[in-house]
């Protein structure tokens, strides 16, 4: 916003800078606007977005010169950018990082040496006219300006709805994110289709200023790096910052034929210090611009208020967790589609479950079964299968055999719908959003609630601000329940590793589960820590009525809250029954627990 | 056990250390001498890595002194420990899993120049454990976790290190295979007559110490020396065990 | 037919100079480097400039072959200087960082050379003389022999530094954790330096044998070469050296009958962009890659 009013101020200032160069900057500014949908939401890096602006620019010309009206060749411009960016962004599901950037890379290539070179596509020899309203440059200024705010509103729209996060998800913990009921293979579509639509209106703006486009010294590799270089000078994430670069990159070589206070060639010396600027910012301020506007924001506020914030305790809070999750008892009210009545009795049935990697059997016949309102332990030694088991459960990994849950077959089923079904699950090594703050993490792990699309959450329309206020009262109360309310605005990565542990079971409580399977909740958590996180699983299933599977190696836990217990031996049942019959049985002794607890935990008793 | 000799070998002083503008340590002191197996325990959070991380120059120190073999050794590159005499065990075992075990072996001498040297130690590591032996030409990375867990030692040991730092040689095992692990650094100390400082959560690692520092929210709370570590045990096992199974 | 494959593994051999360095920066760091086209095209430039006007100071006018060296060497200090001023900072940041890092010391160092030498085409004269060899019906020019030579002895050359070698062994130990190998003694910086000196001067190299092989030499024009590298390099698997041989190779070689089968412009370029996207989609580590090594 503080760019649009100095791109505003700064060309009433400049009286007799030609209007339709800051159209130009603009047009670049809205281009890398969407780029950075793509590089700060979902971390892959396109270096096709100038290709995608000629697709925008020649969609706007062919359909505008048979005399469509405007709004029509604009949103039809960016229909046809967005379908490009998607299909461009297919190989992304199968690939990521790089691979996908040396995909974009291919089509880049491909529209230089085929598309722009047919005159079918380029619309050659036709023009555009511009509408009544937009004769003059002042008007057409005005109109990319607004075109630009739009953009600034929708992008911020998208930060704080479902869309938004199921990006960042599926950038840093990908098919995982599937157990918050994220579908990743839509949801990386979704954010090329946006990214593509943003850059059409760019190409859209761009043919109206023009009119008609012969050369396609625009749209070639070298301004789509120019397109990468404003993002990360900018800030990716920074709208303020984006916009401040492409004023700087592609503004001043136009403002004035020189560099400011010397006698250098701006044309000349631009791009290569665009180029240098890049280098420096990548190596020494990777926020960039964006960055140091944020720098001295922090430093405005510590001047308007010196005492500052102090870092709240990074650990949970002591709490009577019976009482926090009476007080948490809502989360229970979520929507189901399936009817309460339960055809039979165990809420999750295993039948000869196998699972193979390469020849060699994660799980071997394993049957086993969870009634409702059990907390039930599966315990053996590592690689005995455990996490596999949750893995089959949750739908990450294919199986032979039956799950059943509450009487419906899980195989063949996409994680996402499980999620919806009532399952929820924690990682051995932590399936949220480090980089995100612990309570839109929490918010993350309800995208199977949250029930509106992106366009609604976008256009921030009723159904879509009703919902995410619900889920965020659902966030405070999971948060409350397990002693985090004070850590809501940490970011998550900043945390101790045991604290980011337990954040992850309050996301996944918050997501109104039937069966919570935890996969070694108290790895990294001292005695106490431990202890407290029993009463709480505790808590949890009577007040808030879960159904709970927990993988542990800490004994004396799964003695204390189990109803009963499982042991697992590479990939096979050896041992079932209550803990202390299981903990007892030699063979268990034997493969797992070993003789300091057959002297210690056994006089314990 | 060589506890009388009191010379020094490792010697921390007022160490503070953390990621960016969060400090993690303060003042942390703690010792180890020649001979000795020092534990230092701790919870989560409490610090413990990232006091291993700082000793071994991973990690900004931004205060404080470390003092190896009588030598400053504050400002030292990482790279330079091993031919001081200090090898790591590193949390999460730290395999080279494209290398095969043998290869692995054989990066943990790299900085010993003498190939017949290297050959001794490799040797004396197929004997201490000869599983690593069998499996020697196998990828580190298609190990059981324990296997890794005995080849991150028997790395450590290629270098003939007078102070071997093991970091949750626990985490993620078994409590048989933790037992396993525990009993063969009690071992390798005895056999090569090197000091060990072990950093875990698991009380079962005071069966093996001389002393043991207790670290807490960053700072030393606690610290006991022979016998005492025996009651200390009793203490933090009761802590660890009584309530939890009650 | 014969003839064209053969002419095109000509040109598959300088790809894969340029994609051995690519990969060797990769393995090594895991950056991925889209400068070396433009690395090694400055050393060229330098040696041409003062081939023509002398070396500075000097005044001396160094033979053909001397350019070659020259190109060599520039590109070796260049990528030295590169690892030690840009890519060391980036040690640890997100891959992502570091591409971009290169796209932009790429974008720098071919707006300097539009500056320093201008946009005309430069006649680069072979370094390694004007004889040719007919082969099967194919005439390949000296620089595209030698190419051919000097893949195969890179080839092999690796294949010995990382079996043979400790410190070939300790690259790999780098490659796979550098922390774990920084704490057993290996100067992991010293790995990376190597890693990108060894790429710079095989770019010199490509550089210095591609330019006289197309007629010339523009600025810009080693970014189309080394993207064909990066074609093979991704073809046949980012972390194995074999395989960016062998991608380039069939990269060249797709070129060369393509661009003979049909004649419309753009047809060649089309054909290995296909092949790119197949390889990524149906094998998103390449031909030789390991598993999960990406």
């Amino acid at each position: 916003m503080i760019a649009v009013v100095l791109a505003v101020g700064g060309s009433l200032l400049l009286g007799n800078v030609k209007l339709s160069i800051l159209v130009g900057v603009a047009v670049t500014a809205i281009a890398a606007l969407g780029l950075d949908v793509l590089v700060a939401r979902t971390g892959e890096l396109s270096l096709a977005h100038a290709a995608f602006l000629g697709v925008g620019a020649f969609t706007a010309i062919n359909v505008g010169s048979r005399g469509w009206a405007w709004p029509l060749v604009i949103l039809t411009a960016m229909a046809v950018t967005a379908a490009a960016a998607t299909i461009v962004g297919l190989p992304s599901l199968r690939i990521r990082g790089l691979q996908v950037a040396i995909a974009t890379l291919a089509f880049q290539e491909f529209a230089e040496v085929y598309l722009f070179s047919r005159s079918d596509a380029t619309a050659a020899g036709r023009t555009l006219p511009r509408p009544g309203f937009l004769q003059t440059d002042v008007h057409l200024y005005l109109f990319a300006l607004a075109a630009l705010a739009v953009v600034l509103v929708a992008r911020r729209r998208l930060a704080v709805t479902k869309a938004g996060r199921a990006f960042l998800a599926v950038r840093d913990i990908e098919i995982r994110a599937g157990c918050f009921g994220v579908e990743p293979g839509p949801t990386k579509l979704l954010a090329y289709a946006i990214s593509g639509a943003i850059v059409g209106l760019a190409g859209a703006l761009l043919a109206l200023k023009s009119g008609s486009i012969s050369a396609k010294d625009p749209f070639l590799l070298l301004e789509s790096l120019e397109l990468v270089a404003i993002v990360v000078v900018g800030g990716a994430g920074s709208a303020a910052g984006i916009v401040t670069a492409a004023v700087l990159v592609k503004g001043l070589p136009q403002f004035s034929s020189t560099i400011p206070f010397t006698h250098l060639s701006a044309d000349r010396i631009v791009p290569i210090a665009s180029a240098g600027l890049l280098v420096l910012v990548i190596v020494a301020a990777p926020r960039g611009i964006g960055g140091v506007y944020q720098t001295v924001g922090r430093l405005l506020d510590r001047w308007l208020s010196p005492r500052g914030r102090e870092r709240p305790d990074a650990r949970p809070r002591a709490a009577d967790a019976r009482a926090a999750a009476q007080h948490a008892a809502a989360l229970r009210s979520v929507p189901r589609r399936l009817s309460l009545r339960m055809p039979v009795p165990a809420l999750l049935e295993a039948r000869d479950v196998s699972v193979e990697f390469g020849g060699v059997a994660a799980l071997d016949d394993v049957s086993l079964e969870v009634r409702r309102g059990e907390i039930v332990g599966l315990i053996g030694a590592n690689g005995a299968g455990k996490s596999t088991f949750f893995n089959a459960v949750s739908g990450l990994v294919r199986f032979d055999g039956s799950i059943r849950y509450r009487g419906v077959e899980l195989r063949g089923l996409p994680p996402s719908e499980r999620s919806a079904l009532g399952v929820a699950r924690t990682f051995q090594d932590l399936g949220l959003v480090r980089a995100e703050t612990v309570g839109e993490n929490v918010l993350l792990a309800q995208t199977w609630l949250a029930r509106y699309d992106a366009a609604t959450g976008i256009l921030g329309l009723g159904s879509a601000l009703s919902t995410e206020r619900e889920l965020r009262r659902r966030a405070g109360l999971a948060l409350e329940l397990f002693g985090l309310d004070h850590l809501r605005d940490e970011r998550l990565g900043d945390l101790p590793y045991g604290t980011m542990r337990i954040v992850e079971i309050a996301a996944a409580v918050a997501a109104g589960p039937d069966l919570l399977m935890l996969d070694e909740a108290t790895a990294g958590l001292g005695p106490e820590e431990s202890h407290a996180l029993g009463d709480r699983f505790l808590a949890v299933r009577d007040e808030l009525g879960l159904t709970l599977v927990v993988v542990e190696h800490h004994v004396p836990l799964i003695a204390r809250v189990c109803d009963y217990a499982y042991c697992l031996e590479s990939g096979a049942l050896i041992a079932e029954g209550n803990p202390e019959t299981v903990t007892a049985q030699p063979q268990v002794v034997e493969s797992f627990l070993g003789r300091a607890h057959a002297s210690t935990g056994g006089n314990a008793r | 056990m060589t506890i009388a000799s009191a010379e020094t070998l490792l010697e921390v002083r007022g160490l503070c250390s953390g990621y960016g503008s969060l400090q993690v340590l303060f003042d942390v002191d703690l010792d180890v001498r020649v001979g000795e197996l020092v534990a230092l325990m701790g919870s989560n959070g409490a610090g413990k890595t990232t006091t291993l991380r700082a000793i071994t120059g991973l990690l900004n120190r931004t205060h404080g002194r470390v003092r190896f073999a009588g030598e400053d050794i504050t400002t030292g590159r990482t790279e330079s420990l091993v031919s001081r005499g200090i090898a790591l065990v590193p949390e999460g075992r730290g395999m080279l899993r494209d290398l095969t075990v043998a290869e692995n072996l054989e990066m943990g001498g790299y900085v010993v120049r003498d190939r017949d040297a290297i050959a001794q130690a490799t040797e004396r590591a197929y004997a201490t454990f000869p599983i690593l032996a069998e499996r020697h030409d196998i990828k580190a990375g298609r190990l059981s976790g324990g296997q890794q867990q005995m080849l991150a030692v028997a790395r450590a040991l290629m270098s003939s290190p007078r102070l071997l730092l093991v970091d949750e040689a626990s985490l993620g095992l078994s409590p048989i295979m933790t037992e396993t692990v525990f009993d063969l650094i009690a071992e390798v100390r005895r056999s090569a007559g090197v000091s060990v400082l072990i950093v875990e959560q698991n009380a079962a690692a005071l069966d093996l110490a001389d002393r043991v520092f207790v670290l807490e929210k960053g700072q030393i709370v606690d610290r006991a020396e022979g016998d005492a570590v025996r009651t200390m045990q009793g203490r933090l096992r009761e802590a660890y065990l009584g309530r939890a199974s009650s | 037919m014969l003839a064209r494959i053969i002419t095109g593994l000509a040109a598959g051999a300088a790809y894969a100079l340029v994609a051995v360095g690519v990969v060797l920066i990769y393995k090594c760091t895991r950056a991925l480097s889209i400068a070396q086209g433009e690395i090694g095209a400055f050393g060229f430039f330098i040696g041409l400039r003062w081939a023509a006007r002398g070396i500075p100071t000097l005044g001396w006018h160094p033979a053909r072959f001397v350019t070659l060296l020259i190109a060599v060497i520039v590109g070796a200090l260049l990528g030295g200087l590169i690892e030690r001023v840009v890519m060391r900072p980036l040690v640890g940041r997100p891959p992502l960082d570091a591409l971009v890092a290169t796209l932009g010391v790429a974008l720098f160092l071919a707006l300097l050379e539009k500056e320093l030498f201008g946009t005309a085409t430069q006649f680069a004269p072979s370094p390694v003389g004007e004889w040719k060899l007919v082969v099967a019906g194919a005439t390949l020019t000296a620089p595209r022999v030698l190419a051919l030579a000097l893949a195969a002895a890179v080839a092999l050359a690796t294949y010995v530094f990382f079996s043979r070698t400790r410190f070939g062994l300790a690259v790999r130990a780098t490659t796979g954790d550098p922390t774990v190998a920084r704490l057993m003694g290996i100067p992991v910086n010293r790995v990376y330096r190597f890693a990108w000196v060894a790429a710079g001067a095989l770019a010199g190299l490509a550089a210095a044998l591609l330019g006289p092989a197309f007629g010339g030499l523009t600025p810009f024009a080693m970014t189309k070469f080394s993207l064909r590298a990066l074609a093979g390099a991704v073809i046949g698997g980012l972390d194995s050296i074999w395989g960016a041989i062998v991608g380039s190779l069939l990269v060249g070689v797709l070129e060369a009958v393509v661009g003979g089968q049909f004649r419309t412009a753009g047809a060649s370029e089309l054909a290995v962009l296909v092949l790119v996207i197949a390889t990524l989609v149906a094998r998103p580590q390449g031909i030789f890659g390991a598993e999960g090594a990406s």
